[in-house]
Parts: C-alpha cells; structure tokens; sequence
C-alpha cells in the first residue's frame, strides 16, 4: 500500500506549483545575488599565481630555523620568499616587483601589502597567520619532544574557491534542507479535510505513514535541486567537485533535513509550528555552518562549526569543488545519516503514541 | 446472537469530566440500516468514531464483528467503509487517483485496485469523470467522490456520517439510492443525518440520541407511536423534537 501513498503524495507535493516553484528559483535567485555580492571578499580565496615576498630578519630573532620551515610550506603553497636586508621596504617592494614583505623583529612580525597586488597580499597575510599559528605549536612539541617536527604539510592552505562556485554549491544545500515546505500542501490538506481520518480508518501503520510522506518529500526537494543545480551549472558555471559524491551528500542532507521535520511535526502536530522551528534551527545551523558568512572567513568558533550538521555537508562540498577531496565528507555522511534514523524513530514513535493516545 | 455486527456495552466518552456519550447501549444486527439521529452535539460523530477507532472511549466496550476494533484493528478494520462528514479528499488528486489512494491503504493492489477503482467510481456515476481533478468538481461530485473513497474494499459495514450536507436534491436522491442498493447487495449501513425525511426513507431502524444517550429506538412507526399513540398525524421530525426539545444546541462535536 506504501507504493501507492508514495506515487500519490509525490503527485501531490509536484502539483503544489508555488512551493515546486520557490524551490526552484530560490536556489538560482540566492546565488546570483550572493555571488555578485561576495564576490570580491572571495577572490581572496581564489587560486593566485605564484609571487614573490621579501623578508627581513632582526638579528635576534630566535625563530630563524623555524622561519626556514615556514619558507618551504610558502614554496609549497607558491608564495616565493626572498631575503632584503637592507633597504626601506616599499622601495624594495616596488624596485623588485614584490607582492608584499615580511618583517620580523624579536617578537612580531609585520607584514606589508602592495596595492598592486590585492589578492596576493590577502593570501599573504591569511598564510603568515596560519603559518606562524602553526609554528608555535611545532615549537611548544619541539620542547616536550626534543625534536623538530614543524607540520608544515599539514599547514590548512586556503582551497581555490570563488564566490560563484562557494553560494552555488552552499544553497543547494541550504535549500535542500528547507525542502519541508513541499510537504506542507499534503499535510495541512490531511488535517483540514479530515483525511487524517481516513488513514485511521485503515491499516496503514504509522511506519508507513511516516515513509509515505518522507520519500516523496524527499523525492520533490532532490528533483527540484537538480533541476536548479542544472540551471545553475548551466548559466553561473558552477564547479562541483565528484558529482556523484556531491550529490550523494546533499541528498543526504535532505533526508536528515526532512525526517528533522517530519520528527518535529510528529511531535507537535501543528505545520505552522514545525514550520518555523524548522527554517529557525536551519536558518542558526546554517549560520554556524557557513551558508551566509563562509565557513573560512568565519570567525565562528571551530568547536561552533562543528556541531552544525551544515557546516560537515558545505564543507565537504566545497572541498571537493576546490580540492577534488575533503576530510569532512564521512562525517558529513554519518552526521546525516544519524539525523534521519534518529529522527525517524523518534517520528514514528510520536506518531504511535499520539494515536494510542487519540481523544 | 450471530447476525449481531455491532454492539456497544457501556460505551462512555468523556472529555473533561463531561460525558458526551454516556453509558451507550446499541446492537446493529446484519442487514441493517440503522439510522442515528441527534441534534448538535448530541455524541453522534463521537460515537462513530469511537467504532472507527478514530476516538478513545473512556469506559465500556465495543464489539465489531465480533472483536475489539481497538485491541484487534488489523483483524476488523478493512471490514469498515468509513464516510466522514468532512469531504475527505484531495482536490489536487485527479477522481481515480484518490480512490486509488484511499482504496490502497487497505491492502489492495494491482489488477485487483485497478478493478476496485473503477468499480467504485462506476457506482457513484463518476467513471466518466474519473480524469478530472477533485478540486474542479461540484460539491455533489465531491461528495460521491467522498463515497467511492470507501467503498473500494468492500466493507461488511458502511458508516455515513451526514453524508448529504449541502448538496442539491438530486445528488441526495442519488447517494439514498446507492446507500439502499449496497444494503441490498448484503452491506450493514450506519446512517446518521439531521434530514428525518432521509433517515425516515432509507433506515430500518432509528435511534435518537441525545446528551450522549440513546432515548428512543425502534422503527419509524414505533417511534411515532411511542410519542403520539399512533403512527398517524405525526412527522419523525415532531417525534424528534418532542423527544430532544425545541432549545437551541450550539454545541460544537
């Protein structure tokens, strides 16, 4: 009987133009406007060509060996240092075509940019940040180890991402996860025209019931974000990295997003409600996840991030646009998998017990 | 004993300590179209779907065929046909989409639901119909729409609660005609309505309910003559109203 009840709410859910018809340009209209809109924060994190630093040392700085193993991670991410001992530091800059300059005293360091070179002074400074981030820590094991060991492989590189790529990958997502509003025509007709009624006058079991509206739910939203996903590889030229993968993880997050819903209206069997407390937590997941401010220019703690099951999924997305592979991919997997079963049994759990309970 | 297919012991429901069906005695024999009249509020609807399990009673029992509709639901329920008085249907559902839908959720499948479907529409005169959408119907569609939703399965026992609200004579006419022509082909039929003349045409037997108690049953001419000595010179109506008074009920059910 399920078959029957998936294939009628899937009709119903596609025949509700306005919610198919939000669903599919909301995703298109978002990302042109965030793109446009960001797009010059995130040329920061596009892919630059390789160029050259100058750095200067003090004499008593301590961290000249360490300094060496920073050189090498630069080299390596092609940001060139060049040593300028003498000189005053915008002549050596503009004689030798430099994109910035590194100077380092006993305890700091300064670091100068180029106007002529915007982007790579930006990737400059976000590198000695973390470079140096990272070099402390090597020198704190250095001490407890007595060895040097300075991770610079394991230095966090910004990935080649423009703002184009980024919001048309994040709002798939995000709208992914909003996807419940393409339940709502089912389910307030369920409740207004007593059809609720019928369902308990039958041998439906809430199991069913519940599998009756999350597949078909499931399959609108994933239809319509593929469609949208088209339109937007097809005119914004989006990069997604491992398609298969890729959508195998917004797929799952709209799984999670919805049996997140159907849980929620279960339990308090009110569509107004389980409406907004649904887009409320999607909209905070989605703020500590990076959908509006990006994950990397976030200044959210990382403890934060990491709850948000968003932040796992557009991560993992944008990584592996950028990078073609990412660490976050099995925990955005599991993540979503845990949502739905979780949420799930909970779902039909309340489900039963409301109707044992019926008055 | 045997042709007994509904009986209620006791059936009690009460919701913040105020019963609205209270202590209720009723035995619907096979064969039967049992007629339940009442004015607003009276425990009609709370009463059906008490037999339905749609509503828990408080107190007392139910027997269905037998069984314990709530203890053994599986084993009874397909043998309901349940019309609620709410046009239970999807408007954006073409005809033969909803009865497909509806007709599933009791096991149907296949061949056999296709069979079911059109058979279902065919009896309430919509085959023709069956590519339009709900929503484009008249309410008299709607309403025999509303019908061929459950009877796809074939129930032993059909349910109508109000099933003729706002509809025109002939649609009415129509739906009484069927609902005599299912008691004919071996169905047991609930009936609940406000239209005396309706219940007073097509109920074997009529039950008047009142403040969740049952305070007349019989035939039509028993209970005209349980009020005025003779089954002359007296409408169901007057047998009701002198039965339930002339006070307004605005209860909510």
């Amino acid at each position: 009987m399920i078959r029957y009840l998936i294939k009628n709410n899937f009709k119903l859910m596609f025949r509700n133009t306005w919610s198919v018809v939000v669903m599919l340009l909301g995703p298109i209209l978002v990302i042109a406007v965030l793109s446009s809109a960001f797009s010059e924060l995130m040329k920061s994190y596009e892919g630059v060509d390789d160029f050259a630093v100058g750095y200067r040392m003090e004499d008593a700085v301590e961290d000249a060996v360490r300094f060496q193993a920073v050189k090498l991670a630069g080299e390596e991410n092609g940001i060139l240092f060049y040593e300028y001992p003498e000189g005053n530091v915008k002549d050596v800059m503009e004689k030798n075509e430099l994109a910035g300059f590194v100077e380092f005293s006993e305890d700091t360091y300064v670091v100068y940019k180029s106007a002529d070179y915007e982007v790579e002074g930006i990737t400059l400074e976000y590198f000695m940040n973390k470079a140096m981030n990272e070099s402390v820590n090597a020198s704190l094991q250095i001490q407890a180890q007595d060895s040097i060991v300075l991770p610079v492989e394991q230095l966090e590189f910004m990935p080649a991402v423009n703002a184009r790529d980024y919001y048309g990958i994040i709002y798939i997502a995000y709208f992914g996860c909003c996807g419940m509003i393409c339940a709502t025509g089912v389910l307030s007709n369920e409740k207004k025209y007593g059809i609720v009624r019928r369902f308990q006058v039958s041998n439906l079991s809430e199991t069913q019931n519940y599998l009756g509206k999350l597949i078909p739910v499931t399959l609108t939203v994933a239809v319509g974000m593929a469609v949208s996903t088209g339109i937007t590889i097809l005119f914004y030229d989006i990069h997604w990295g491992k398609p298969v993968l890729s959508m195998l993880i917004v797929f799952m997050m709209i799984v999670a997003a919805n049996a997140f819903g159907m849980m929620l209206y279960n339990i308090s069997d009110n569509l107004a409600i389980t409406i907004i407390m649904l887009f409320t937590i999607v909209w905070f997941m989605g703020f500590f996840g990076g959908s509006f401010e990006t994950y990397m220019f976030s200044s959210m703690p990382d403890m934060v991030k990491h709850l948000s099951p968003v932040y796992h999924g557009n991560r993992a997305l944008v990584e592996l646009s950028c990078m073609g592979e990412s660490d976050y991919v099995a925990s955005a997997l599991w993540y979503s998998f845990a949502i739905t079963v979780i949420c799930s049994a909970i779902a039909i759990l309340a489900g039963n017990i409301r109707k044992r309970g019926r008055v | 004993m045997e042709d007994i297919i509904l009986k209620t012991v006791d059936l009690t429901k009460k919701y913040n300590n105020k019963a609205v069906v209270d202590n209720l005695n009723i035995e619907i024999r096979k064969g039967e179209i049992f007629g339940l009249l009442g004015p607003n509020g009276a425990g009609k609807s709370t009463t059906m779907n008490m037999i339905c399990s749609i509503v828990r009673p408080t107190a007392g029992k139910i027997e269905l065929l037998g069984k314990n509709p709530w203890k053994q639901k599986k084993d009874v329920i397909h043998k309901i046909g349940y019309i609620p008085q709410e046009l239970a249907i999807h408007g954006s559902l073409k005809a033969w989409e909803n009865v497909e839908l509806f007709t599933s959720l009791y096991g149907i499948k296949g061949e056999q639901l296709k069979n079911a479907v059109n058979d279902s529409l065919e009896y309430v005169g919509l085959s023709e119909r069956k590519q339009e959408f709900a929503k484009n119907f008249s309410g008299g569609m709607k309403r025999r729409l509303n019908i061929a939703c459950a009877i796809g399965h074939n129930p032993e026992l059909l349910i109508f609660d109000e099933p003729t609200v706002g509809i025109d004579p002939q649609s009415r006419n129509f739906i009484l005609d069927k609902i005599k022509e299912s008691n004919k082909k071996g169905a047991t039929v609930i009936y609940t309505s406000h239209y005396m003349e309706e219940v007073e045409a097509i109920c074997t037997r009529i039950a008047i309910m009142d403040n969740g108690k049952i305070i007349a049953c019989g035939t039509s001419e028993e209970l005209k003559r349980l009020v005025n000595g003779s089954d002359e010179n007296i409408t169901l109506e007057e047998v009701f109203l002198t039965l339930t008074g002339k006070k307004l009920r605005d209860y909510a059910e």
